[in-house]
């Protein structure tokens, strides 16, 4: 790690100020630390050379709450993951995000990572995390990871970036139709989590497009239709304390027993989390069967484009999203 | 570069308050092994990928290699050191010895620091509880199995000495 | 003086380099089966167990000393290269820096072959280039980023097969073939071949596993005027001792080693490595202590690796099962240097395992820019029962027959490479016993009302040329005039409860309870000589020179008792911390009674532990069996149970026993399903180098697994009756687990590990063409 100034400023005002580029192709002056899991992580590896970190996990008006109106629910920015996973309305409301919380990382890691920083984390590409390796994402010409081991890569091109996003929760928070709220400069803007993450481009090298003086002030979940279901599956190459291969988040909400709303999003496949439109579209209005089960799957994965070595993630993103559909669709449903 | 100030942090390890003036990338993790030669927390990855180096702080389990020393300021700190009561061993630390719960003994703070900070919050847990307290840590010489037995032992132990009292 | 038997040196794993052996006999006779011990087999707690469990064991990264500086090695980014230039001049002048060495400014110091300390030449990415010390070791790590070096760039080969290409850049002036090949032939494999009704041929492939222990390689070095103290993570105080002194050109007396706890070793730290001789240097020239430890990821570069394999066999058998022939041919990648610990003997098992009189096999080691390799918990075998197991499974099919029954059909009574008799020739079939009925073998599990998830049972053995002890080896003895002792040796325990069994054995001998045994080991400077500690040997070759000396002791004290009491030594015996008299219970004594005549003298004595015996052959054996489950949607594997069972001669404390068999089984769970290393070829660099891509077993991976305890004392092996365990559990593990695959799923995995990306291709392919082969 190479040494850096520690700011604590007293409110949120204060920590923009102190902000700049975020841009990990750019030499940065300054950096935002929440709980430090990723940033310390990438700065260990020299990836990241801040020469400012400011930390905003003791800032008061940064709201370290979850809150539950008629809208729907506010995660503040510094709510970790671990009070995810144990919170009762979020197991309740939104069981995929507190599944997700639950299946990502370790207890430890839980305690100290929040949601803010777990949207905003860096690929975990082996590529990308090797100093010694200048790929595209940090500003270099080529992605080695395109005609190397890609055995944990995308099944989505849609970026010169072939990384997976390494979020459980975002995925989740994606089916559920989140957005984030935003505060920089130029005031406040709340963007759906749709349009928050977009996969990197030639200008803008990252998985977001927050603003170099933004900070991430809450995330909202929108109150979903009453008996709304949602699920969260994950695979992985062990049984815990491992990235997703592939994880799959669908929230359903039946009407009688007609699907009347789907929203399907995979992880582990694409630079962002990857919301299978489609997908949803087979299922919308159509009452649950085992066939249309399967052809939402097939449906789901049917712009894949495998890599040398990830097309076993196609039959397993699969059966994932049949599972999960099979769960949440099934007439004893826990609480249907 | 110019050069990086040195800041006052003041660690409440153990019930004991260590007023330090460091660098601010020193990570809790060095301050304690270095700065406060606590060598009982190990550093293993440094990573976040193995959990030699997790102690509690104000209540919660965590690994010290992802926390900087100058975001502990004024918590409150536990670490292995901190457990036994002069001679009288934390039941967590009792049952590790009757179960064989380690080989090389480099895991095991950790573990035994996860465990401590499940049976703080949580006095009688299940099987699964004990299990998910830690699956946040790697033993490569694969002591797992008695770590469970001896967690298992130690929730029991600590039950019935509350029961005694 | 005893008699000495000194004959040229021959040992499998734990080559010292030296080339004759000098070993005194020990005059003691074994115990025997039914020697009604008190100490030996009872489960104690680690003697060490207390300072474990508070932290306050002290490894040789916990080392504090005034003044202490930190080091960093610079290692090479580029898997070939030549230096043209290094530039240390920055890094000297970066705060706090006391010391920085390159090729430059420190002595040529041979290593490796024909290689040297910093060689101008750098083979494999994490080759060492410089080092720094300073006050911390951030401010270390800022220094090396000052070190300028002009590389030239060379071409590299990383895997064997391109290593093995006619037009292969060549990782040594001398070509890419690392030693001389190894052939060993037996019978007429050509003709036993022929004869076969049935002949299984496959081509395995084995990975690059990665040690892992959890304290890395690193050491504290201090100087006091001449002389050198390392405190080292080691498993061979003795070793590191006799090199550093000879690449440092100093006399050993003036270097002491020590080690009191490790974090483990697992086989990597079997050998001097060169943060010894480095942190010597730096500590040196600095005029300070330095602490050099390794971070995770130069490790898993750069501080040994279990070599990667391919094994192409062929089994031929009669109808009943009876063996006809056994051949295989075995590529190994040593990495970019033969460390003189990477001595993975692949071929063994295939001559030893299983009776047949027609075997052949070829071994060759090429070099790859790649960290070199360096033994791993049982090396070679392990490597290689992946291989045979399965094809003996596949030939048991082929036969129908049970796996098991094929097994004892062609059981080896005798070590056929020597045509010796073994000291327990039933161990393997008493492994076979235990194991199968325990597991209750043959009664299938019911499938899961899931058709999507397919249940499968899987067995597998081994043989395992360790746990035999390597003398010399020796221990000294002190009975205190209060009736305890203080037990010294210059062993190391590595993690796996070495004191303790040995203190067992120990206090047995001396007829005393083991609270009132104090042990020390790990100190060139205040104990005898041990080997180092590796092929699953320290019991085996302790054990015995403890039990030698211990016998000298009680021998001195009963004529000591006997002046006290007026009574005929040979009328007396210790048990149990008091004198007995034979036929007179009440003028029984305790120890520290008789000794409180004598204080404050004491009584001394030197054990040396015997040769193994010359006319037979000392070989630990074992058996598994697993069961599992595979997912075949989702690829993944959930191990249910495994049971284990293994000869070990006598069992001295079941509980560390049970401790070493699981960890090892658990370490097989990791190399079966998840354990790779992964190195991009056209850079030659190792992309999951650290614990979060290396994938390790977790808590939540682990099956159940028991151990159906042999525990029959191998008398004839040693005096103790007891052979070593460390090694052997991890054997068959994978075999048996890819076993119980192919029965669930009918897939044959002849690559590993069978991750889900492994599984899932293998399951498409099958859609697409039928077929029940895994590419690899
Ligand atoms: C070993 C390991 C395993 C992991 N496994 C998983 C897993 O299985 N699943 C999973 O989902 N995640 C996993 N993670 C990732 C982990 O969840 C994230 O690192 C964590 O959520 C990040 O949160 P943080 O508070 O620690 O962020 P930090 O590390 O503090 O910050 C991360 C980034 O976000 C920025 N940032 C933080 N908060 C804000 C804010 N409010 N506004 C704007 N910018 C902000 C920081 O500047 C930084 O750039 C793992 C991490 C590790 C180290
Ligand atoms: S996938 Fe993305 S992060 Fe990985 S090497 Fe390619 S560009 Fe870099
Ligand atoms: S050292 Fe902190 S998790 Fe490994
Ligand atoms: S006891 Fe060695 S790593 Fe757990």
């Amino acid at each position: 790690m190479k040494p850096f100034d520690f700011a604590r400023p007293d409110t949120i005002a204060a920590a923009v100020a102190l902000l700049d580029g975020r841009d990990a192709s750019r030499p940065n002056r300054s950096a935002l630390l929440a709980g430090g899991t990723d940033l310390l992580t990438l700065m260990k590896a020299d990836l990241y050379a801040p020469e400012l970190l400011i930390d905003i996990k003791r800032l008061a008006e940064l709201d370290n709450r979850i809150e539950e109106t008629a809208e729907g629910l506010t995660i503040g920015a510094l709510v970790t993951l671990s009070q995810l996973e144990d919170d009762p309305r979020i197991q309740s409301l939104v069981p995929a995000l507190a599944e997700a919380a639950a299946l990502a990382a370790t207890p430890q890691l839980r305690h100290m990572a929040t949601i803010g920083g777990n949207l905003l984390q860096r690929p975990r590409c082996w590529y990308f995390r090797k100093p010694g390796i200048h790929c595209w994402l940090k500003g270099g010409d080529d992605c080695p990871a395109r005609q190397g081991e890609n055995q944990l890569h995308a099944l989505f091109d849609v970026s010169p970036c072939v990384a997976v996003h390494p979020s459980d929760p975002a995925t989740a928070l994606l089916a559920l139709a989140a957005s984030v709220r935003l505060r920089g400069a130029a005031g406040e803007r709340e963007l759906p989590l749709a349009a928050f993450f977009a996969p990197p481009t030639d200008e803008r090298r990252q998985e977001t497009v927050i603003g170099n003086d933004e900070l991430i002030v809450s995330i909202q979940i929108p109150a979903a239709a009453p008996g709304t279901r949602s699920t969260y599956l994950k695979a992985m190459n062990r049984k815990v304390w491992a990235f997703a291969l592939a994880g799959v988040a669908a929230a359903i909400h039946m009407d009688g027993n007609r699907i009347a709303q789907a929203r399907l999003a995979l992880g582990g496949v694409a630079p962002v989390p990857w919301r299978a439109e489609s997908a949803e579209q087979v299922l919308t209005g159509a009452e649950p069967s085992p066939e249309i089960i399967a052809r939402a799957a097939e449906s789901a994965l049917a712009s894949a484009e495998p890599l040398a070595h990830n097309g076993y993630k196609i039959p397993l993103a699969k059966a994932l999203v049949r599972r999960a559909l099979t769960r949440l669709t099934a007439p004893a449903f826990p609480g249907a | 570069m110019g050069p990086h100030t040195h800041l006052p942090v003041t660690l409440s390890v153990n019930g004991s308050r260590f007023p330090l003036l460091i660098e601010p990338r020193r990570t809790l993790l060095d301050a304690l092994r270095h700065d406060l030669a606590l060598t009982g927390t190990k550093k293993v990855c440094d990573a976040g990928d193995c959990g030699a180096c997790t102690v509690i702080v104000d209540g919660r389990a965590v690994y010290a290699c992802l926390l900087l020393a100058v975001d502990c300021d004024d918590r409150d700190i536990t670490t292995i050191e901190g457990l036994a009561k002069g001679n009288a061993l934390d039941p967590v630390q009792e049952a590790f010895i009757q179960h064989d719960a380690f080989q090389c003994g480099f895991c095991t703070s950790g573990q035994i620091m996860s465990l401590r900070a499940l049976l703080d919050a949580n006095p009688e847990p299940s099987d699964d509880q004990i299990l998910r307290a830690v699956t946040g840590n790697l033993c490569r010489c694969g002591a797992y199995l008695n770590i469970l037995k001896a967690g298992r032992l130690a929730a029991d132990m600590q039950r019935q000495a509350a029961a005694d009292v | 003086m005893a008699k000495l038997h000194i004959e040229p040196k021959q040992s499998e794993e734990g080559e010292d380099g030296a080339e004759f052996q000098v070993v005194e006999d020990e005059g003691i006779l074994a115990w025997d089966a039914d020697s009604e011990l008190l100490v030996v087999g009872q489960s104690y707690p680690r003697l060490e167990g207390r300072e474990k469990v508070t932290g306050r064991a002290r490894y040789s990264s916990d080392v504090r000393l005034p003044g202490q500086l930190y080091a960093r090695v610079l290692r090479s980014p580029y898997p070939h290269a030549r230096i043209r230039n290094i530039d240390i001049t920055k890094a000297e002048q970066s705060p706090g820096v006391h010391a920085v060495i390159c090729a430059a400014n420190v002595p040529r110091i041979a290593w490796y072959e024909e290689s040297v300390l910093f060689d101008a030449t750098v083979r494999l990415v994490g080759d060492e280039i410089a080092a720094v010390a300073a006050e911390s070791d951030e401010l270390a790590q800022d220094a090396l980023r000052l070190i300028e070096v002009d590389y030239e760039s060379l071409p590299f080969v990383t895997t064997i097969e391109e290593a093995l290409r006619p037009d292969a850049p060549k990782v040594h002036d001398g070509g890419n073939i690392a030693g001389e090949p190894t052939t060993y032939e037996r019978g007429d494999p050509e003709s036993g071949l022929h004869e076969a009704d049935v002949v299984v041929t496959g081509d395995f492939e084995t990975p690059c596993a990665l040690h892992n222990a959890f304290e890395s390689h690193g050491c504290t070095a201090s100087w006091e005027g001449d002389s050198l103290t390392l405190w080292d993570s080691t498993q061979a105080i003795f070793v590191v001792r006799q090199q550093v002194a000879e690449k440092l050109k100093m006399p050993e007396h003036r270097v002491r080693v020590i080690k009191q706890h490790m974090g483990g070793g697992f086989g990597a730290k079997q050998i001097p490595w060169k943060h010894d001789v480095i942190a010597a240097l730096l500590s040196k020239q600095a005029g300070r202590p330095v602490q050099l430890l390794l971070d995770r990821e130069a490790e898993n570069m750069a501080a040994g690796n279990r070599n990667p394999t391919r094994q192409h066999v062929q089994l031929g058998a009669k109808r009943d099962g009876t063996l006809t022939a056994i051949v295989a041919r075995i590529e190994q990648s040593a990495g970019a240097y033969r460390t003189g610990g990477e001595a993975s003997n692949v071929s063994g098992t295939y001559q030893t395992l299983y009776r047949c009189p027609n075997v052949r096999t070829e071994q060759t080691a090429v070099y790859t820019n790649t960290g070199p390799a360096v033994a791993f918990r049982a090396p070679g075998h392990v490597e290689a029962a992946f291989a045979l197991e399965q094809a003996m499974d596949e030939l048991a099919r082929a036969l129908d027959l049970d796996p098991v029954a094929l097994r004892r059909r062609n059981y080896a009574e005798v070590d056929q490479l020597e045509d010796k008799p073994f000291t327990l020739p039933e161990g393997l079939r008493l492994s076979y016993d235990r194991v199968t009925e325990t597991f209750g073998w043959g009664e299938r599990t019911a499938q899961p009302a899931d058709s999507v998830k397919r249940r499968g049972v899987g067995f597998a053995a081994h043989d395992w040329s360790g746990g035999t002890g390597h003398p010399p080896g020796y221990a000294w003895i002190e009975l205190n005039s209060d009736g305890t002792a203080d037990v010294v040796t210059g062993t190391q325990d590595i993690g796996t409860g070495a004191r303790t069994g040995l203190a067992q054995v120990a206090a047995e001998e001396l007829g005393l309870p083991l609270a009132n045994i104090a042990f020390q080991l790990g100190d060139t400077a205040t104990g005898p000589y041990s080997p180092v500690s590796s092929g699953s040997a320290t019991q085996a070759t302790i054990g015995p020179a403890l039990r030698a000396a211990a016998a000298d002791v009680k021998a001195q004290l009963l004529e000591v008792a006997s002046v006290v009491l007026e009574i005929g030594v040979g009328r007396l015996s210790v048990r149990d911390g008091r004198v007995l008299v034979d036929g007179d219970t009440e003028r029984a004594i305790a120890v520290g009674e008789v000794m409180q005549k004598i204080a404050p003298h004491t009584l001394q004595a030197r054990g040396a532990r015997a040769p193994n015996p010359a006319d037979m052959t000392i070989r630990t054996f074992g058996a598994q069996c697993v069961e599992l489950e595979v997912d075949t949607e989702t690829g993944e594997i959930t191990v249910l149970r495994i049971v284990t069972a293994h000869d070990c001669g006598r069992i001295i404390n079941p509980a560390l026993v049970d401790s070493q068999v699981v960890g090892g089984v658990t370490q097989g769970v990791g190399f079966a399903l998840s354990e790779e290393r992964i190195v991009d070829t056209r850079l030659g660099i190792v992309l999951n180098a650290n614990l979060e891509e290396y994938h390790v077993p977790t808590v939540a991976d682990v099956p159940v697994i028991e151990h159906a305890r042999v525990g029959v004392p191998d008398s004839a092996a040693n005096s103790t009756g007891a052979k070593g365990i460390g090694e052997p559990p991890l054997i068959p593990t994978a075999p048996a687990i890819a076993n119980a695959v192919f029965d669930a799923i009918g897939i044959r995995f002849r690559a590993g590990p069978l991750t889900r990306q492994r599984v899932l291709a293998a399951l498409a392919a099958r859609e697409t063409n039928g077929s029940g082969e895994a590419d690899s």
